[in-house]
């Protein structure tokens, strides 16, 4: 084995300790130790990744606690290919973002262990089997959440952190109450183990549970009405943190809200309840978004409307519901961050942020604004780049469970998308610029990391089998249930006394 | 050989587009040689029935070429060649030429691999292609990138999502993209499918045919995109549209146990999208727009064609389809040509032409000729297949709607050559010279092949015989055409020969009258130059004839004018944004509002809790 899935908590937090005593031996080892960190966690992320594929789910006891006293990470095809994921896209911000506070080493240090503290913790939600553990994981990315949308210090900044951090612990709250009664009930906090006695509890103690559950997760999940901090700490937090949030953060929301109800309860109706919240979700936040006139809001509101979009994927319920929702987050995270990461270069020096404040910046931002472009036709889902495969995926998965009204919606707010898209774009590329606009050349590191994504995008997009293979195993992971109570229940058998 | 054809496009292209970084010849080079290879290996190296396919994200793709689509290539490339030569010149010392000729190439290569596609999800990604290739073009020029960008990319985008729901449909019936299994198991699809997946397919084929209601987008897009592309965009990529809804309307509506009344449907929205788009035509002042709403009058005849289905209707439809392309590329260049030499396209700013530029009137007149459908050239004949085969099927009322249409089309037709070619000679146009010879040529090319197509039209119907014959319709050839209008009888209807000969006879005595009674008496004057009732002109007064050029009949045709369709699409899209803007509110910025939502939400579904998860 090359390593076990417990260093991608240990490693991070580990660096995170670590960062403000080397730089006092090295300034340069802030920037440079989270990279490494990160390069070494996506080789490792990546070689798990296929060995899982092949051989089947890894379940990692942690300090000899069979699974179900002690806690576990799990490392299936479904969890391993968002690890995946979430470190691959902590390693392009962290790329982008390595001259990030040039000038300022205290805000540097902060800034990269905030940073890596973020990727931990939404990698520990992922990875975790323990339902406390991951409210506990929840917390920490939230935390860092809260102090890196604070970042700028500005008034405006400070504002939606506040209410992130208010509405934020609302979540805790409930998700605190929602695992104290499944604690009371069952007596059990390992998520294989309760999946398993389920049936045991009494109903509505479960719906209960299920609904502080839905309440809580759909707080970080993002879905509407539940969303409100959402596109002011998008908007306030730095690019590449807004980016973080669209490929990171949410992506471990999902995870959970989903785990828990797929794999922890079978109550009848929740994919009906999926559906529905997702599509209102959809409408609402892609309504929003094209009256808006600061980029980063409207970044913000494309962005949730896509989360509600997976979450209709996964309300389907099929696995090729299941698999479109997967294609749909990995498309979203690395577009969407595309999306912020250039978009953030396009307005860089305007204090407000301002749509209207991109006009004609393509003459001096060619390349920015050609990735901005490509971001936009992609995320909209023109073929041929990556936000057709997964848009198609999900439209005959829809077809499949004959959910025809859900294609109409889903399309027709497609078109509402396109236009505010196609509006910016026209405005970079043909309006003329204004003399007050102050420009701001990408740096190499940015450019490379803004590259990487483009790249990938038109990697996905003319070959979409280099990662169909990975999603349908995941796909299936996560929902044969059966074999998660079982491989996780069974390692436990084998390390008891 | 699909491969290496797609793979010159593509290589072509991006080479272009990074040419065009180093020098402006180099670029021209690239481009032109792409073009060139392109349409050399499709003619020579291309069998009809060849297949290729090759699977990718666990479908599989499959290309070829049958006579059908062969018949689509032929407009395209042949269009698109001359379009390229005509674009080299017209398109010089202007900003960000590779990004043209990149759009350019990349859009002849999703028309072909559009007509190439046996498989629903390749022919869908090569009509997104063609769609954001075209809306490069619209948007080329910054001109009302925000109104008709968008209105373009809209609308492509509505009929796209339209023909992705149903490809979907299909997939999840089927489970195979296949075009062919498609139509094979068309029958067994359930009633509901089998009238809506048609219904979704023609909606998007009908956007990209500029069909009413789904025109809007044409005018604007047809004259702010550069006019070297527009001749292609008219003549060729709105075929596009043509091309599917032909595949619809034979392999599916031809199936459906009540087709009469979605014929008729669709046989008048295209009556109607030809009348209106003809007096919309007439009512312009831009010869850009004139020409966009004369496309969309004239995609409406084909429509009505393909739509009536019969033998005849569709080779007239095909036929059409093709000296559409033939003669709206050549007006449209001329257009180009008119507006490089002068810098304007208004009628009522630039007269008197004929002198200037001779070979431009030339071709010109030829195409409007055709356009009309006046004997000799080749439109009488797809018009007069047109009519027949409306007759031969009872649509009498129909006749008279295309009739009307199609002679209304004269006055526009004479208000285009009139307007920039004759006329009082103005000072201010003496500096103008003829469009420079690679401008020239490939419009004369074209008109001279309208030319030959009036006395040969076998040269076009045979392919489009042989095109209908793929698509199981009996070879025409036998009962409803021979080789030549001049020399033989044409059909077995009429008789041709005497009518021809008299309209040259006509011509001709009228001709030698006029040059003979009016040599002496020329004389030359200037707009300003008015000797009647005493009122003496202002000095910016604009008294160019073409001012208000058939107002009387504009005031006639007025109350049907009246209503136009973009109006109700800008209600609702004014109406849209409004909605918009209250959605937006809901998130008011107030931290404890959204505690409160939050609350809402827990309190409504722990209320609906037995309903949720019952």
């Amino acid at each position: 084995m090359v390593g076990s899935p417990v260093l991608f908590i240990a490693i991070p937090l580990l660096a995170a300790f670590l960062i403000p005593l080397l730089g006092f031996v090295w300034k340069e080892s802030v920037r440079i130790l989270p990279g490494l960190v990160l390069l070494y966690l996506l080789y490792l992320s990546l070689t798990l990744m296929e060995q899982v594929v092949h051989t089947g789910t890894i379940v990692e006891v942690i300090a000899g606690w069979a699974p179900p006293w002690g806690i576990n990470l799990v490392f299936s095809p479904l969890t391993g290919l968002l690890t995946t994921l979430m470190i691959l896209m902590g390693f392009i911000i962290w790329i982008y973002s390595y001259r990030f506070k040039n000038i300022d080493f205290q805000e540097a240090v902060k800034y990269f262990i905030l940073l890596l503290m973020l990727i931990t913790g939404s990698v520990g939600i992922v990875l975790t089997g323990d339902i406390f553990n991951q409210f506990v994981f929840i917390e920490i990315t939230s935390i860092s959440a809260y102090a890196l949308t604070a970042f700028y210090k500005g008034r405006d900044s400070a504002e939606a952190s506040f209410k992130y951090l208010m509405i934020g612990s609302l979540s805790s709250m409930f998700l605190l109450l929602a695992i104290a009664l499944i604690y009371s009930q069952l007596g059990t906090l390992n998520m294989a183990d309760i999946a398993a006695k389920a049936h045991l509890m009494k109903p509505e103690f479960k719906i209960l549970a299920l609904i502080f559950f839905i309440t809580g997760l759909g707080i970080e999940a993002e879905i509407f009405p539940l969303n409100g901090w959402a596109p002011d700490a998008y908007a306030q937090a730095p690019g590449p943190i807004g980016a973080a949030f669209s490929g990171i953060v949410v992506k471990a929301g999902v995870y959970a809200m989903i785990r828990v109800m797929f794999t922890l309860f079978d109550v009848a109706g929740t994919h009906q309840f999926l559906i529905v919240i997702g599509i209102i979700t959809l409408i609402i936040a892609e309504m929003s978004a094209v009256r808006q006139e600061h980029l980063k809001r409207m970044l913000a509101y494309s962005s949730i409307g896509q989360m509600g979009l997976v979450i209709v994927a996964f309300g389907i319920g099929t696995e090729e519901g299941v698999f479109a929702a997967l294609f749909l987050m990995l498309n979203h995270a690395i577009i969407k961050s595309l999306l912020f990461l250039s978009g953030s270069y396009l307005v860089y020096h305007s204090t407000g942020k301002y749509i209207s404040e991109v006009d004609g910046i393509a003459r001096n931002l060619p390349i920015t604004s050609f990735l901005f472009a490509l971001g936009s036709i992609a995320i909209v889902g023109m073929p041929p780049f990556a936000g057709f495969w997964s848009k198609w995926s999900m439209l005959t998965a829809a077809a499949h469970s004959n959910l025809i009204l859900i294609i109409g919606l889903v399309l027709s707010v497609s078109l509402i998308e396109l236009v505010y898209y196609f509006r910016v774009l026209n405005r970079i590329y043909f309006f003329p610029k204004k003399k007050e606009v102050v420009v701001k050349k990408p740096t190499i590191n940015a450019l490379l990391a803004m590259g990487l994504l483009g790249l990938l995008i038109l990697i996905i997009g003319f070959y979409p089998d280099s990662v169909t293979g990975y999603l349908h195993a995941a796909s299936q992971s996560l929902l044969d249930k059966g074999k998660y109570i079982h491989d996780v229940l069974s390692t436990g058998q084998l390390l008891l006394p | 050989m699909i491969y290496i054809l797609f793979s010159i496009l593509l290589g072509g292209a991006i080479l272009t587009f990074l040419a065009n970084k180093i020098s402006g010849l180099l670029r021209d080079t690239f481009f032109l040689l792409t073009m060139l290879g392109a349409t050399l290996i499709f003619y020579t190296q291309l069998h009809i029935g060849g297949l290729v396919n090759f699977s990718i994200g666990s479908f599989n793709l499959e290309w070829g070429v049958n006579s059908f689509s062969w018949y689509f290539s032929l407009i395209v490339l042949g269009l698109g060649t001359l379009a390229a030569f005509y674009a080299l010149s017209y398109m010089k010392g202007k900003e960000n030429l590779g990004f043209f000729y990149f759009s350019f190439l990349i859009s002849i290569l999703s028309m072909l691999g559009i007509v190439m596609s046996h498989d629903l999800i390749s022919f869908f990604i090569f009509w997104e292609m063609m769609t954001w290739s075209s809306y490069f073009m619209v948007i080329y020029s910054g001109k009302n990138v925000q109104k008709n960008g968008i209105n373009y990319i809209l609308f492509s985008a509505f009929g796209a999502y339209a023909m992705l729901t149903a490809i979907a449909l299909v997939y999840a019936n089927i489970h195979s993209l296949s075009i062919v299994e498609m139509i094979s198991n068309y029958g067994q699809f359930s009633p509901a499918l089998q009238t809506w997946i048609p219904i979704l397919f023609l909606m998007a084929f009908s956007v990209k045919a500029a069909m009413m209601p789904l025109h809007v987008w044409a005018p604007g897009a047809y004259s702010d995109s550069p006019m070297a592309y527009t001749s292609v965009f008219s003549g060729a990529l709105s075929k596009m549209g043509i091309y599917g809804m032909i595949l619809i309307f034979v392999t599916m509506i031809s199936h459906l146990p009540d087709d009469t009344w979605f014929r008729e449907v669709f046989a008048w929205l295209g009556a109607i999208t030809a009348i209106m788009g003809t007096l919309w035509a007439i009512a312009q002042d831009d010869a850009r727009k004139l020409l966009a709403y004369s496309s969309v009058a004239q995609l409406g005849y084909i429509i009505t064609g393909v739509a009536i289905g019969t033998d005849l209707a569709m080779l007239s439809a095909l036929f059409l389809a093709a000296l559409h392309a033939l003669f709206k590329g050549t007006l449209f260049m001329a257009v180009g040509a008119v507006e490089r030499q002068t810098g304007t396209v208004k009628f009522s700013e630039v007269t008197g032409l004929i002198r200037k530029m001779p070979w431009t009137f030339i071709a010109s007149l030829l195409a409007i000729i055709a356009l009309a459908g006046i004997p000799p050239l080749g439109g009488f004949v797809g018009k007069w297949m047109l009519y027949e085969s409306l007759i031969n099927s009872n649509h009498y009322i129909l006749v008279i709607a295309i009739f009307f249409a199609s002679t209304s089309a004269f006055l526009y037709c004479y208000k285009f050559l009139f307007g920039f070619f004759l006329g009082q000679e103005e000072k201010e146009w003496a500096h103008v010279k003829e469009a420079p010879a690679l401008m020239v040529v490939p419009m004369l090319l074209m008109a001279g092949f309208l030319v030959i197509l009036g006395t040969f039209p076998g040269i076009l119907l045979k392919p489009a015989d042989t095109a209908m014959q793929t698509l199981g319709f009996a070879p025409t050839e036998g009962h409803l055409w021979s080789m030549s209008v001049l020399f033989n009888a044409w059909g077995d209807q009429v008789l041709l020969r005497p009518l021809v000969y008299a309209i040259a006879g006509i011509f001709l005595f009228f001709l030698i009258i006029l040059t003979v009674k009016g040599w002496k008496n020329t004389r030359y004057v200037t707009t300003k130059d008015i000797s009647s009732s005493g009122e003496v002109p202002l000095e910016h007064e604009n008294l160019t004839f073409s001012v208000n050029f058939y107002q009387p009949f504009l005031r006639a045709v007025g109350p049907v004018m009246k209503h136009r369709m973009i109006t109700w699409y800008r209600e609702f899209g004014a109406g849209m944004e409004t909605i918009f803007d209250f959605t937006r509110r809901i998130y008011t910025g107030n931290g404890q509002t959204y505690a409160i939502y939050v609350m809402v939400f827990l309190v409504i579904i722990l209320l609906l809790q037995n309903t949720i998860f019952g």
